[in-house]
């Protein structure tokens, strides 16, 4: 059992700190979705996806906010829920990348 | 579909209490609106709930919330009544009040605002189980 989470740990550690930067830096230049060449399983492309929902999850918010500040919005809580959902999204993002900078940093600090 | 349904529910749920506290509102505003005779009185306004179907990926099928389907309205003849001093009364001195039955528009009133609350605390409770979901650390 000890064997099999480190296996698991060591590939998501070898795919995130390579795949998981190049393809950021390509969704960074919004051509994300042209990334066909990669497998749609891997790392990378997690993390890209999750990166664009926060984003599209952030916009909604932003919109909603312009509205709330300009007197369009048709419902307060519309808002307050778009920002929830928003925070809530960002912050689980972050809790992946910490967890896969973790793993990538248990695995550097192996001793060899 | 988010990957958070539970405040796309809520919020249908709050938009139509909302729309319900509206009517409500409006229905209450018009308590004194009284028209002559030969007009229809205010019609109360009454707001059909309808329950939304689920969500595209959904795979329990649970429902979607709920909607504020349609707007129906009471009784036009109104309240009957004679008032001649009124510059709106017919001859015969008659008028028509709404029959708006403001107890029964507070009682609704309370029940909206409850309903309001009580999916309020439905996103906040969502909203510590998700964060504390998030905080589980594997350590």
């Amino acid at each position: 059992m000890a064997i099999s989470p480190i296996g698991a740990m060591m590939s998501a550690a070898t795919a995130a700190p390579v795949a998981g930067a190049q393809q950021v830096g390509a969704a960074g230049a919004a051509s994300a979705t042209s990334q066909t060449g990669q497998a749609s399983g891997d790392f990378g492309n997690v993390v890209v996806n999750a990166l664009q929902g926060v984003e599209s999850s952030q916009d909604t918010a932003n919109s909603l906010a312009v509205q709330a500040a300009t007197g369009n919005l048709a419902d307060v809580h519309q808002y307050t829920i778009a920002a929830t959902e928003a925070s809530l999204q960002t912050e689980m993002t972050v809790a992946v990348r910490d967890r896969a900078v973790e793993a990538f940093n248990s695995i550097m600090a192996m001793q060899i | 579909m988010t990957i958070f349904p539970v405040f796309d529910i809520t919020s249908s749920a709050l938009t139509t209490n909302r729309v319900w506290m509206d009517a409500i509102a409006d229905n209450l505003a018009n308590v004194n609106t009284v028209k002559p005779f030969d007009q229809p009185a205010f019609q109360a306004r009454f707001i059909q709930a309808q329950e939304l179907p689920s969500n595209q990926g959904d795979p329990v099928g649970v429902g979607g919330g709920v909607t504020a389907a349609a707007v129906k309205f009471g009784d036009s003849t109104g309240i009957i009544h004679s008032d001649p001093g009124n510059p709106m009364a017919n001859k015969q001195g008659l008028i028509r009040s709404p029959d708006v039955d403001v107890a029964q528009n507070m009682t609704d009133l309370i029940i909206a605002q409850r309903a309001y609350e009580l999916n309020l605390s439905v996103v906040q409770a969502a909203n510590q189980s998700y964060q504390q979901a998030i905080q589980i650390n594997g350590k």
